[in-house]
This record gives structure tokens, C-alpha cells and sequence, in this order.
């Protein structure tokens, strides 16, 4: 009997949430115009560490904001994303893509037009607001890290010229098997400034990779090699996705820290993909995922910020010194110009495989 | 012959009963595999143009991680026959409940994952690893060796994983090989080697013919373990193609390099099948 009674009682407070709900749409005007909701959609992100933090905080958002579940995907992959689109088996609603694969992803037509009535790209500053296709959600960059205790006299390195310094950084190296993350590094080995380094000076970019290629232990390919790498004792430094090391940074314990100078800046997007029946709800959730005060909580969550340049305003003073676009790390850095690489990128790591294969 | 109730029926519709009972795998085969790899194949002549192919062939770069995953899986051919072959010869000797426990002892890591077996070789091989410590600590070494992330270490873990394969297929052969025609040979005043290379090395032939063809080709498809322990260095054609497909997107060329490996792998089936039992 009580058990009936609790139901109706369950029963009638829906039915007057549903009420209110339609009351709200009727009174919205532009919201009864919404198409209906889906039961889910499915977000395709990175995965580890990062989707922990994307669930936390942006997914949970999305799921308050409009009853909709959100399905987790992964890992980041352009090569799905277009067979996805090419045969029009659409499973994924949004799909991040990395760096300079986001102009690729719009030149081969894989996503939906950002709907600016939805998503306020005027908010993000400069070349990002203008985007067409993708939202710039957040900064990641390739990054020198180091074990402290490899080193003497608290003397660490400090820039790619003191990774190409064998002589007094001993110790066997990790960088990117790939030429992307690596060339830009053998050049401000060489001396080329930081904001100089494009279009990048591929033969004296390779003559400075002969130099280092002996110290090179592993030439890592998947995001969670590098700081393995370092736990493992395998090397004493290495490139790395500067995520990877944000725990290991805040923990004294690890013995492990990063060099900002010289970091090479990407910015991680997200798109509509092209031909899914969400796209509504899709564009809904680059709308959430462009809110400054969660991309601060995201930030502080994993290292990777934010692009509003109001998220800022959000993140703790204290955290600054592990963002690489913080106000004091961003003078350091530099930015991956991601137009040289998709117009390059394929020819040049075609080099750079012959390069490392070459005994 | 045939009673008037039953009609004589072409050949092919007499053959109906096996030929429906093998039609669910068929049709699994046709639309999941089959169907794949011709779709593969055309994509590997996209636009008519067989351009693909020429780089993939003449290309240095691309014949020489050819020849360096030809080489690599040759390697480990010959590893796991020297490895598995006695250790076959051992279980057909052994009485029922040694057997079932070696069998045990090889099947148990063979149902393992290559991912998990590859890590495994990490933690034993790596810097600070088991390897290394146990070397310093006996004051053998004082730095740690570099045994990781090179080719020795990418055909060790190779030979490990694959080993099964080559024991499995001889030791099939081994226990149909009659006992007697060793104790024959025997009377005959041949000594322990010549039974060996001209009674029992011929007999189990086909078993070791069928297991190095199996680890072999298995070899050629290699992928995770060249990944994590070649350091990038020592990188086999299914490394490549990833990249191609992955990073490059140049899925033409990828298709091409598939076809080319499906090739040599198929002409491996048939050399094999050629080769005859040495004779003694």
C-alpha cells in the first residue's frame, strides 16, 4: 500500500515538472523551436586522465542542463572520424581532433558549421573565433620534462638547447617519433627563435636531429609513453603532452617537472560531425564546453587550459605555473603553426621516417 | 542402380549436405573478410592509377622495413623451432600428468594477451627492471644495460608470444610418429644422431614445416610488440601502415602496403606447401 502511494506521489511530481517544462517552452518562443531530444548523444574525446576530467565537468553540465546522456568515446582519431563520414555510419555527435588535424578534418568536410547563434565565438580571441567548423576548446602543449634526480646541484635543464647538451645533461632522451613536436625543437637547439621557427628549415632541422639521434632512447608514440618513460627511470628527459605530466608536477614526490621555455602550443577542437542527427544537441554541448568557468575547473583538473580568455578569471593563482598559456609561462612558449603542417605534414614525416630508419 | 523413387541428382546438389552445413561460415567469411579485402584492394588502385603500388615496391624506405620485417619474422621462425621443437620431443615423452601440466604451462600464456605478455617483457628488460637490478646487486654491472629498445629484445618477445605455435603443430606429428621404427633403427646399429636426421627429424618434418609457416606468418603481421620494445627504431610494415592510415591518412598508399604484405604471405603458404620432407 505505502509502496503504491510513494509511486503516485513519485508519478504526480513528474508529471508537474513536465508540466512546468512545457509551460517554459511555450513561454521561451525560441525554445519550442528546438528539435526533440534525443535519449543520448556521443562525444568522442581523449581518453585517461583528460576524460575523467571532461565527464566531471563538462559532460555532467550538458547532462543537468538537458536531460541527455552523454556517451563517452575514444580515443581521438581523424582516420575514424572520416570513415565515419565517408560511409555515412554516423555514430559520434561531436569528435575532438588534435592540433593541425582539425584544418584536415575541415578541408575534407568532416564537420557541421559551428552555429554561432549557439556557440559564442566571439568571445574567443583572434584566428580561433573566426573558425568555421571546429570550436577551439582547450590548449595542450609538447613540453621538455625532466627527473630532478638525474641532475646534480638543483642545475636542471632548462630549454631545448640544454636537451640537445649531452655533455652536461647526460643521460639517455625520449622525443616524438614523428616529426611533428620534434623539428621545432631541434631548431631552437639550433638557435632559432621560438616566434621564428616557420617555415621551419628542414635541413638544418635534420642536421641537428643527427646530433642528438645516438642519445635518443626511445622515440615515443603514444601520449602516455613519455612520462612512463620518466617513472620508469628509462630516461632522465623527454618531449611530452604537458597533461601527462600536471599530476606528477603537483606531486613533490615524483621527482618529476617541466621546462617551460620552448613548449610548443596546440589547441585541441571540437566539431559537429558532419551528417549526425544531433547536430542540434551537438552544437548545445561546444556551447557548454566554451564556458570559461568550466574550462577553469577543467583546467586545474588536468593542466590543459582553456581558450576563453576568461577562463582566467577562474583559475587559481597558485595553479599558474603549470599552464603553458598562463600569463607567466606565455611568454615562453610558442605556438604550432598548424597551417605549415597540414600543408607539409605528409612529405615531412615521410623524411623524418626515413631520417629514423636510416642506420 | 538408382530404385525409380530416387531420382539421380546432378553431383553438385549430392554434395548439398556438407556444402549447407559449411554455408554459415561462408557467408561469415564472404561478407566479413572476403568482401573487406577486395574493398581494400580496389582502394588500393583508387583513381586507376597503380602509383600506389609503384612507391611501396621501389621506394628504399618502404623495401627496407620489408626486408626488415622478413628478416625479423625469419628470426623468430628459427627461435621458436630451436626453442619448441625439443621442448615438443619432451611432452610426447612425458607421462599423462606431466603432459596435461606442460600443456597447461604452454597454452595458459598462449591464451594471454600480446599486450599484457609485451609489458611483461618491459618490466623483466627495462633500466630499472628485474633484469638489471638482480645484475647490479650481484655487482655483475654497475650501470643498467640497455636491453630494451632494440631488435634483441623486439625477438625475444616475438619468439615468446609465438612459441606455442610452433610447438603445438610438431607435437601433433611427434605422437603419431611409431616408437618402434626408432628402436628399429636402433637394432640396425644406427647411432642416436642418425636415427635422429634420417628416421625421426624427417617423420616430424611436416609438423615443423607447419609450425614455422604458422609463426612466420603470424610474424609478418606484427604489430604491438615492435611497437613498445623497437623504441621506434625497429618498425615493421604493420607499424608503418598504421601510420599511413592513422597519422597520414594516405589510405591508398596504406591499401597497397596491405596488398603487398597479403601477397608475400600468401606466396610464404604456397612455398611452404611445395617444400618436401627431406629425405633421409
Amino acid at each position: 500500500m505505502t509502496e503504491s502511494k510513494r509511486i503516485s506521489r513519485r508519478d504526480a511530481g513528474r508529471w508537474i515538472a513536465g508540466l512546468s517544462l512545457t509551460a517554459a517552452m511555450i513561454s521561451g518562443g525560441s525554445r519550442a523551436q528546438e528539435p526533440p531530444k534525443p535519449r543520448q548523444i556521443v562525444v568522442n574525446a581523449s581518453i585517461g586522465d583528460t576524460l575523467v576530467a571532461t565527464r566531471k565537468v563538462y559532460y555532467a553540465e550538458f547532462e543537468r542542463l538537458y536531460g541527455i546522456k552523454v556517451v563517452e568515446s575514444g580515443p581521438v582519431s581523424l582516420a575514424k572520424l572520416r570513415a565515419m563520414v565517408e560511409s555515412g555510419n554516423i555514430e559520434w555527435t561531436i569528435s575532438e581532433v588534435g592540433g593541425e588535424d582539425a584544418i584536415r578534418a575541415e578541408k575534407l568536410g568532416l564537420f557541421e558549421p559551428i552555429d554561432r547563434k549557439i556557440v559564442d565565438m566571439d568571445a574567443l580571441p583572434g584566428a580561433v573565433g573566426q573558425r568555421k567548423v571546429t570550436l577551439a576548446r582547450g590548449i595542450y602543449s609538447t613540453t621538455l620534462a625532466y627527473r630532478k634526480d638525474a641532475f646534480k646541484n638543483g642545475k636542471y635543464p632548462q630549454s631545448w638547447v640544454d636537451f640537445w647538451d649531452v655533455k652536461n645533461f647526460p643521460g639517455p632522451r625520449s622525443l616524438r617519433g614523428r616529426a611533428i613536436d620534434t623539428l621545432e625543437f631541434a631548431l631552437q637547439a639550433d638557435g632559432v627563435p621560438v616566434d621564428k621557427l616557420y617555415p621551419l628549415d628542414l635541413d638544418r632541422a635534420f642536421r641537428k636531429l643527427d646530433e642528438i639521434k645516438p642519445h635518443i632512447a626511445v622515440w615515443w608514440t603514444t601520449g602516455q609513453q613519455p612520462a612512463q618513460l620518466l617513472i620508469d627511470r628509462e630516461v632522465v628527459m623527454t618531449s611530452g603532452w604537458n597533461g601527462r605530466f600536471y599530476k606528477l608536477q603537483r606531486d613533490p614526490a615524483s621527482g618529476i617537472d617541466t621546462a617551460w621555455t620552448g613548449s610548443m602550443v596546440k589547441i585541441g577542437t571540437f566539431g559537429v560531425v558532419k551528417g549526425t542527427p544531433h547536430a542540434y544537441w551537438g552544437q548545445k554541448m561546444l556551447a557548454v564546453m566554451n564556458d570559461p568557468k568550466l574550462q577553469a575547473a577543467y583546467a586545474e583538473q588536468v593542466g590543459y587550459p582553456g581558450t576563453h580568455p576568461k577562463s582566467w578569471d577562474y583559475v587559481r593563482a597558485e595553479s599558474h605555473r603549470y599552464f603553458p598559456t598562463s600569463p607567466v609561462n606565455l611568454p615562453k612558449v610558442g605556438w604550432t603553426n598548424d597551417e605549415w603542417w597540414a600543408a607539409n605534414g605528409g612529405a615531412v614525416e615521410e623524411r623524418f621516417a626515413r631520417w629514423l630508419l636510416a642506420r | 542402380m538408382s530404385s525409380p523413387a530416387e531420382p539421380r541428382r546432378p553431383r553438385w546438389l549430392r554434395l548439398e549436405g556438407p556444402f549447407v552445413l559449411g554455408l554459415p561460415a561462408i557467408l561469415f567469411l564472404m561478407l566479413l573478410f572476403v568482401g573487406p579485402v577486395l574493398r581494400l584492394m580496389l582502394m588500393s588502385v583508387e583513381g586507376g592509377s597503380l602509383a600506389a603500388y609503384e612507391k611501396a615496391l621501389t621506394d628504399g624506405l618502404y623495401l627496407r622495413v620489408f626486408l626488415d620485417t622478413f628478416e625479423i619474422a625469419a628470426i623468430v621462425t628459427v627461435a621458436c623451432a630451436l626453442l619448441g621443437y625439443p621442448v615438443a620431443y619432451v611432452l610426447t615423452t612425458l607421462s599423462r600428468g606431466w603432459a596435461a601440466l606442460g600443456f597447461a604451462c604452454i597454452m595458459i600464456p598462449m591464451l594471454t594477451s600480446v599486450l599484457v605478455r609485451t609489458y611483461a617483457w618491459m618490466v623483466l628488460l627495462g633500466r630499472s627492471g628485474i633484469i638489471n637490478r638482480t645484475l647490479m646487486d650481484w655487482g655483475l654491472t654497475d650501470r643498467p644495460l640497455a636491453l630494451m629498445y632494440n631488435l634483441p629484445s623486439v625477438i625475444v618477445a616475438m619468439a615468446h608470444v609465438l612459441l606455442p605455435m610452433f610447438i603445438l603443430p610438431v607435437y601433433s606429428v611427434m605422437v603419431r610418429v611409431d616408437r618402434e621404427l626408432l628402436r628399429a633403427a636402433d637394432g640396425l646399429g644406427a647411432s642416436g644422431w642418425q636415427t635422429f636426421t634420417r628416421v625421426y627429424l624427417p617423420l616430424t618434418w611436416p609438423g615443423v614445416l607447419a609450425g614455422a609457416t604458422l609463426v612466420f606468418i603470424i610474424s609478418l603481421g606484427f604489430y604491438i610488440t615492435p611497437a613498445l620494445l623497437g623504441g621506434g627504431r625497429i618498425v615493421m610494415i604493420a607499424n608503418v601502415i598504421e601510420n599511413q592510415v592513422q597519422a597520414l591518412l594516405d589510405w591508398r598508399f596504406a591499401s597497397a602496403l596491405s596488398v603487398v604484405l597479403l601477397v608475400a604471405t600468401l606466396a610464404v603458404q604456397a612455398a611452404s606447401n611445395r617444400v618436401q620432407a627431406p629425405r633421409g
